[in-house]
């Protein structure tokens, strides 16, 4: 990373040298600049957070100090000797909750290189989430974490442009950091500290091959991955757990010492095969082939003390050890093919087909020993498990050209596959699921555009299901979608947006019912090109209502879990520029965005924002930015917040 | 038969002569069409389609306005929007062909006879504005990104503006990172990953598995299963406002038939769960690997 700031650090210094060169070289100055963008630095100032600062970091995060708020510029080279051009984007930098920088930099037809790096700060600490102990005044989230999630990419694409163009690329995910976690063994549970790490390599390569009438890609590609995870508690402290009473048949219970750790590693490798071809001018065919076998091993290990309890047999015990090794494989094939077939001047048909076929197999091997009354009680269990998933689909579309302005589709899908999950050897819990998947669905849509000022389009489809996987999956259901852009005049344009989600399933003893549409409206003006102002804004309503049954686990009584939300939110932004001013026109934007929700959770989330710009001088301007954030929960009050961020900076050019 | 007319078609299309071939007296060339639309024309030399205009092996040099506008020797002599083709008042899929003569055969497009976009005739042009100077042709940047889908997709903007949501208001995220715009072979046009995995694990590696005790929604349905991707104001992204009723809506202790078009799966009881008890409302205090377990199988850890 100190690489990559250095770099980024250096490039406009490398840029002077290029434009120097260039002088002295050059009698004439090239009209092209060498060197453009901005970079803007600033300092952010929070006066305070009123209310909950874990749920202000759990959904803001951003904290005081100075912060390279962004950067984008390019660097040209005239004479085209190493590159055309390299391009850097970079956004908040420095205590920042997400931070990115991207660089491209590619020369005609030799190659086309990029590079993405992103760091995401990912704090959650919400007890409305995870809080066993909320009725004793104990408010904390046993399943939290403050961790930073690391994206990085790198691609190289060699003879970009060429008929044919290898590349390489290599993409990184990882992830570190602390938080909080439980440890459950058996009938125990005690909220304990927790380390976590994992990262993903992939690395991949592939070549395209692209000719007027086919194109093939063909890659090769594979994945490393590394977890650890680690549950501790140090020896010797007391641990009562969630137990409002942790007294179990006249024993006090605790735990005084943990050390769980995970050791997580697995690959991949993946074969991917892509076609496109257009053999002759009524069709057009595709089709990819995908295969990948990713794997997984697992050391883990547990050592813990302190007075626990096994429940099936109400054995207590002072200590326990476990030992276990995991394996897991999931081969996975995917495939499709399909086509475009013109037979009429007006008529297209789709055609498509494509299988999904996931098969995971695992085994766990464990041995427990357990110290009572000093004696050591000791189990051993091997398992192995099998889940399987074969999804199929066959769709075919018809497109009419009514006319130049209107265009008719409908369609049908059939969807079919099965589904199953069995462990062996069988015992307690249910040993083996196997499902079936039937679907029958019809689409429909219209798009009319009886100019280029307006443009209708409607579609809808519908489904009827004869065999899902859950309770939850669509079974007999509508989806309507509705969209209109207008644009009565040249600096005005009006969108409209009506979705509707309407999914039940009417078999007895799974019923479920769920409705959901949402109304959007969005404007946006700019008189006289923008010159003075601009303003844009968008409201939209949403509702959401879902109800199934269920039986209390306890008492067997049948419940119904009703779930509703119904939100209003809305965005607003208007930029003024100040009238009289040319060249040092200061600049105001004003705007921000509501949310609003009743029903199952009620919450209010404001985020209005004011920002001015003043030029300064020819390369430098000054900003200001206020900004309000105020978030607030009826049923978890003491989740809600409210601070001021007020950022001022300058934006400098070169 | 399919295979063989693929391998037919394949073979006649590599000896077939180039279409860039094809010469007409009827055009006018760029230079003509730039004294009457110098700025679109100015605009388009900083445009990398302008390349055509300079790439002798294209076939269109010193013609590029006339590859998507068709021959205007016509217009030039007799100025009117009726003799000069203008793909905006096209179909879309008429106005895709014509991007499509150079850019069909391309991995780009291997989902887009899939894809919602061509379903619902959203052409080409709709996101890649050809010739002007003040959109780029491809929009690279997370906020350019965001503006432009928001600007169809209202209800999905909207979404975000929920206080729990992936970090595209704040230009860190941009649509592309999940979708890909051109189709893709998953639902809802999703990125995939190492080929055949939902895109969703491209940066939540930890939770890609494979495990020894998978949570079957996971694999069979997805992570919309539980979360909405989009936005929500329940924390983590769920679907409901407390996690025991995400859970329940599966695990809901109902007895189901053993076979039969009403069998689905996951209706284990919660046997002694009494969620009249706080460490019994929060199922994933207990069931923290939701996601799928190494080595437990009720997911305990």
């Amino acid at each position: 990373m100190k690489t990559l700031l250095f770099i980024l650090a250096s490039l406009p210094l490398f840029a002077q040298q290029a434009a120097t060169t260039s002088d002295a070289s050059t009698p004439v100055p090239s009209a092209e600049p060498v060197l453009t963008g901005w970079i803007d630095l600033g300092y952010v100032f929070i006066p305070g957070v009123g209310g909950s600062y874990d749920t202000y970091r759990s959904i803001i995060d951003v904290h005081q100090g100075p912060k390279l708020l962004g950067t984008d510029f390019t660097l040209a080279d005239p004479k085209h000797h190493w590159f055309d051009t390299i391009q850097v984007r970079a956004t908040s930098w420095g205590a920042e909750p997400s931070s990115s920088v991207h660089v491209e930099a590619k020369k005609s037809g030799i190659y086309d290189f990029n590079a993405d790096y992103r760091d995401f700060a990912y704090f959650n600490f919400l007890p409305s989430y995870a809080d066993p102990l909320l009725s004793q005044g104990i408010v904390l989230d046993e399943q939290s974490f403050d961790t930073r999630r690391k994206i990085a990419s790198l691609s190289l694409d060699i003879r970009p442009g060429h008929w044919w163009t290898p590349y390489v690329a290599w993409d990184h995910d990882s992830s570190s950091g602390t938080g909080a976690s439980v440890f459950v063994t058996d009938g125990n549970n005690y909220p304990v500290p927790n380390k976590l790490r994992d990262s993903t390599d992939l690395y991949r390569a592939g070549v395209r091959f692209e000719k007027p009438h086919f194109h093939v890609t063909l890659e090769e590609g594979g994945t490393v991955f590394k977890s650890d995870q680690n549950l501790f508690q140090n020896p010797g402290s007391t641990n009562n757990g969630n137990f409002s009473a942790p007294v179990f048949f006249g024993e006090t219970l605790d735990l005084t010492s943990l050390l769980a750790a995970y050791g997580a590693s697995g690959s991949s490798a993946y074969t991917k095969a892509l076609l496109t071809a257009s053999p002759a001018d009524w069709i057009d065919i595709y089709g990819q082939f995908l295969f990948s076998q990713p794997d997984t091993h697992v050391n883990y290990q547990q050592y813990d003390a302190g007075n626990l309890y096994l429940q099936s047999q109400v054995l207590f015990y002072s200590s326990e050890q476990q030992l276990a090794s995991a394996f897991a494989e999931q081969p996975h094939t995917t495939a499709s093919l399909g086509a475009e077939i013109r037979p009429l001047k007006r008529v297209r048909i789709v055609e498509s087909w494509m299988t999904d076929r996931l098969h995971d197999a695992g085994s766990a091997a464990s041995t427990q020993t357990l110290i009572s009354a000093g004696e050591s009680v000791p189990f051993a269990s091997l398992l192995a498990t099998a889940l399987a998933s074969n999804y199929n689909q066959e769709a075919i579309d018809i497109f009419f050209d009514a006319s130049q302005k209107l265009v008719l589709r409908g369609g049908y899908r059939y969807v079919w596959g099965d589904a199953s999950y069995a462990f062996l050897p069988p015992e307690g819990l249910a040993s083996s699921d196997h499902e079936q998947l039937r679907r029958n669905v019809g689409v429909g849509s219209a798009t009319y555009r009886p100019s280029q000022k307006i443009s209708l389009t409607g579609e809808f489809e519908g489904s009827s299901s004869s065999g899902v996987y859950f309770r939850t999956s669509l079974y007999n259901y509508q989806k309507v979608r509705a969209q209109v852009h207008y644009q009565p005049l040249q600096s005005l344009s009006v969108s409209a947006d009506f979705t509707l989600l309407n999914n039940q399933n009417p078999l007895a003893g799974t019923p479920y019912d769920y409705t959901s549409h949402q109304e959007s409206l969005s404007f946006y003006w700019a008189p006289r090109g923008s010159k003075i102002f601009d303003i844009q804004g968008s409201y939209s309503r949403s509702d959401l209502k879902s109800k199934i049954s269920f039986l209390e686990p306890e008492t067997l009584s049948p419940l119904l879990s009703s779930y509703r939300d119904n939100a209003h939110t809305g965005t607003a932004l208007l930029d003024l520029t100040w009238p009289r001013g040319k060249r040092f026109a200061p600049k105001l934007s004003a705007g921000g965005s509501f949310f609003i929700s009743s029903g199952s959770q009620p919450t209010s989330y404001y985020q209005p924002v004011v920002k001015l710009w003043v030029p300064l001088a020819k390369h430098v301007s000054w900003f200001s930015e206020w900004r309000y954030y105020g978030y607030g929960e009826t049923f978890n009050l003491y989740e809600g917040f409210r601070t001021h961020l007020v950022t001022t900076g300058v934006r400098l050019t070169p | 038969m399919r295979w063989h007319l693929a391998v037919l078609s394949l073979t006649i299309a590599a000896v077939a002569p180039s279409r860039a071939a094809a010469q007409s007296s009827s055009f006018a060339g760029s230079e003509t069409c730039k004294v009457c639309h110098e700025d679109i024309y100015n605009g388009f030399t900083a445009s990398p389609h302008h390349v055509v205009e300079t790439d002798a092996k294209r076939g269109w040099q010193g013609r590029a306005c006339e590859a998507c506008h068709g021959p205007a020797q016509a217009h030039t002599e007799g100025p009117s929007a009726d003799n000069i083709r203008n793909p905006a008042k096209l179909t879309a899929a008429a106005a895709d062909k014509i991007c499509l003569t150079c850019h069909l055969n391309q991995p780009t497009h291997i989902g887009r006879l899939e894809s919602s976009h061509a379903h619902n005739q959203i052409s080409c042009t709709a996101c890649h504005k050809v010739h002007s100077s003040e959109q780029p042709l491809v929009a690279r940047k997370a906020e350019a990104i965001n503006k432009q889908c928001g600007s169809c997709h209202l209800n999905v903007w909207a979404q975000f503006q929920r206080p729990f949501h992936h970090k595209l208001p704040e230009g860190d995220m941009s649509c592309v990172d999940c979708h890909n715009p051109h189709g893709s072979i998953r639902p809802a046009m999703i990125q995939m990953f190492a080929a055949n995995e939902p895109g969703c694990f491209a940066c939540h590696g930890d939770k890609r598995g494979p495990f020894t005790f998978e949570h079957a929604p996971v694999r069979f349905e997805g992570c919309q299963s539980c979360h909405e991707p989009h936005g929500s104001a329940n924390p983590r992204m769920l679907t409901r406002a407390q996690v025991r009723f995400v859970c329940l809506e599966c695990h809901a202790n109902l007895p189901t038939p053993f076979s039969g078009a009403a069998k689905v799966a996951g209706v284990v009881p919660p046997a002694f769960h009494d969620l009249r008890l706080p460490q019994y409302q929060n199922c994933t205090v207990c069931h923290q690997k939701i996601h799928g377990s190494h080595v437990d199988r009720n997911l305990l850890k």
